[in-house]
């Protein structure tokens, strides 16, 4: 019996020709941890400038929100994991040009440093709050006399982490989807946007509300605007970059991108802002939780539909 | 050319991101003009405000002309659009059940969603009735199949069963419309007006 | 655009004509693009459909009538239709945050109980539901899109919903006036 064997470099199943290799809770996790970025940037931020008092739900309430979001998308980040043993091999070693390595080494400060800042703040939260032992006591005391240089060093980790969650994709040279450099600006307006909302949905303050109305309307803006042009750049591209935008324009992910990322999750909640700017009373609750659906949708889009397309034929 | 997506000039995908577009101009456009409220709609069936009416007849008649325009600048084809199917003995029985649900409720399926979305808790009643409705239809459905299939007439038309050409209809409803208005205005004023 | 306002001191709704008109023509463009005009109880059918199919699959499929809306692995939600009523509830709420038209509650004659009014909505909606599967469309899909195709169907359904109306109101003028 003659047997042949054929190798090829194409047999590659869960790669080529699409990739399987991601599935809900990645989406997830980039999601909450743009969110995340996104509440630790305006906290940080309106901490160096020094409105602790009258901003107290960016800066004292929301990031109470953060270190769950983080610690909740790392799990989900885990559970995708095949090989869930080997994660902390990503901390033997720091490489510039891998943005996991990135990600990796910024979401291992980020996370406890959004812990501590959460419980300096605790007691004003919750009075009656014990931590027991004097030591812990302490040393949070500690902590909260140095606000501001956590508040210093959170704000450029918030800003590698957001456009993190985006560089993390773009990244796949072979994936014409995502491999384009306005994704990392567009995740991180994104995330920015998303943290807006929670904080317009979270806060009781009037005035917080509507300045966060307004940054929230810019972002959207911006975030509309890089749509556009992240659009132009495939319909500029080749013919691989084409197909992949073919997939929002006229494609399976048409629908879900049009209807529940731009429409519903991006134009119909600003329109009710502007309203609400106007002077019409309009229940936050509503922009805000179409714009975190939409921010999660988005998200799903992006990865699903980045999976599809590819460069080889 | 048109209707454009049943001619595939814009690709199929779009259809359910215009069906948004369009849904989102019909609410606000309906709700706008009152037909959020039941008492005002029902005005029109008890003589204190007739919102619902001309309304109706208003949309009614701009949508005929217009579909009978861009047929004739070839901008659609008439020939293709969703013709309702007819079937006599059904539809007959259907459209005056629909009649006693409207005057119970106040409502048709189309503005109760209106309602629901402002907050009426009625609205999302009459949604809930609705839903109920279906179901039990559906259910009691091979009882009924006999009535519901009977006196098929087809796809029909106006123009293909009684004959009368669709402009010279058009004109004959504006008409009637027009006269209508003109009643109802002089009643009006006779009538004291109501707020809700 | 307060000139639009049928009484301008209040500024409540639209002009009527001017509704009817931005109506006709949002129908003439529902024509235009999708080939279909706009409906509402396709909607609720198709969540009624879902809903079938998703606690008893197996009774979906051999019921006579659902079973005509089951597109093999598609979800029945995934209509035309349901998509417009989406949309109309954004259009709604819209509407009714800019003219401060937003709150909970139960809208009835003062001659009669909010729970009167519920029971009575429930029936209506429920002979509505039944008789838009009948005559195959309600008021928007079947009496006001019908109309606008020129459909025979429609202007029976126009006829029938709001001959019955008239002719009936009577019996029911206490929940009204």
């Amino acid at each position: 019996m003659r047997e042949e064997l054929f190798v090829s470099g194409r047999n590659l199943p869960n790669i080529d020709p699409h990739l399987h290799a991601w599935h809900w809770p990645i989406p997830v996790y980039l999601f909450l941890g743009g969110l995340a970025a996104g509440l630790l940037f305006f906290a940080s931020y309106y901490t160096i400038l020094g409105k602790e008092k009258t901003m107290p739900t960016v800066v004292k309430w929301a990031p109470f929100i953060v270190p769950i979001a983080l610690v909740v998308g790392l799990m989900a980040l885990f559970y995708d994991l095949t090989n869930k043993l080997y994660f902390w091999r990503l901390y033997t070693t720091l490489r510039l040009e891998s943005p996991m390595s990135w990600g990796a080494w910024v979401l291992m400060l980020v996370t406890p440093l959004s812990m501590v800042w959460v419980a300096t703040y605790i007691k004003e939260l919750i009075p009656s709050w014990d931590w027991k032992f004097p030591i812990i006591e302490n040393t949070i005391e500690w902590f909260a006399k140095y606000r501001k240089v956590m508040a210093w060093i959170l704000l450029p980790m918030s800003i590698i982490l957001g456009i993190y969650t985006g560089i993390l994709l773009s990244a796949f040279n072979a994936r014409p989807l995502w491999n384009n450099s306005i994704l990392g600006p567009l995740f991180l307006v994104s995330g920015l946007s998303t943290a807006a909302a929670l904080i317009i949905w979270t806060s009781k303050d009037h005035a917080e509300r509507l300045l966060f109305s307004k940054i929230d309307l810019v972002l959207i803006g911006i975030e509309l605007f890089i749509i556009v042009h992240m659009m132009m750049g495939f319909m500029a591209g080749p013919s691989v970059q084409l197909e992949a935008a073919a997939l929002l324009f006229g494609g399976a992910y048409t629908v879900v991108f049009w209807v529940f990322v731009v429409i519903l999750g991006l134009l119909f909640p600003a329109a009710l802002e502007i309203a609400e700017l106007m002077g019409n009373k309009i229940p936050v609750a509503v922009p805000a939780i179409m714009v975190l659906m939409g921010g999660l949708i988005f998200r799903f889009v992006m990865v699903e539909a980045g999976q599809i397309t590819r460069y080889l034929y | 050319m048109g209707p454009l997506i049943p001619n595939e000039i814009i690709s199929p995908e779009w259809n359910h991101v215009f069906a948004v577009l369009i849904g989102i101009a019909f609410g606000i456009v309906m709700e706008s003009s009152g037909f959020s409220s039941s008492r005002k709609i029902m005005g029109s069936f008890y003589g204190y405000d007739f919102t619902m009416i001309r309304v109706f007849m208003t949309a009614a008649i701009t949508s005929l002309i217009g579909v009978l325009y861009m047929d004739y600048f070839g901008w659609i084809d008439r020939t293709e659009l969703f013709v309702v199917p007819t079937y006599l003995g059904a539809t007959i029985t259907g459209g005056a059940l629909m009649g006693l649900g409207f005057l119970a409720a106040g409502f048709c399926p189309g503005t109760s969603f209106l309602a629901a979305a402002i907050g009426k808790v009625d609205g999302m009643v009459f949604i809930g009735g609705a839903f109920l409705g279906i179901l039990f239809f559906g259910e009691i459905f091979p009882l009924i199949s006999d009535f519901y299939y009977a006196n098929y007439l087809g796809h029909i038309t106006v123009e293909e069963s009684l004959g009368i050409a669709p402009d010279w209809f058009a004109l004959i409803f504006a008409v009637i419309a027009v006269v209508v208005f003109y009643v109802l205005s002089i009643i009006r004023k006779s009538v004291e007006k109501v707020k809700y | 655009m307060n000139f639009l306002l049928e009484d301008r001191k209040t500024r409540i709704y639209w002009n009527p004509y001017f509704g009817g008109f931005l109506l006709g023509l949002i129908v003439i463009f529902s024509f235009y693009v999708s080939g279909r005009g706009i409906g509402a109880s396709g909607g609720v059918k198709s969540a009624v459909v879902a809903t079938v199919n998703a606690v008893a699959p197996s009774h979906a499929e051999n019921s006579a009538y659902f079973s005509k809306f089951l597109k093999g692995d598609k979800s029945p939600l995934n209509t035309w239709l349901v998509f417009q009523m989406l949309g109309v509830i954004a259009g709604a709420f819209f509407s009714g945050a800019v003219n401060n038209r937003l709150k909970i509650r139960i809208q009835h004659s003062p001659k009669i109980t909010a729970k009167t009014r519920l029971w009575f909505v429930l029936l209506g909606g429920f002979l509505f539901g039944g008789g838009s599967q009948l005559a195959r469309g309600c008021t928007s899909g079947g009496a006001l899109s019908g109309f606008a195709a020129n459909s025979l169907g429609g202007l029976i359904i126009m006829i029938s919903i709001f001959g019955s109306g008239y002719l009936f109101a009577y019996f029911f003028r206490k929940l009204w006036i």
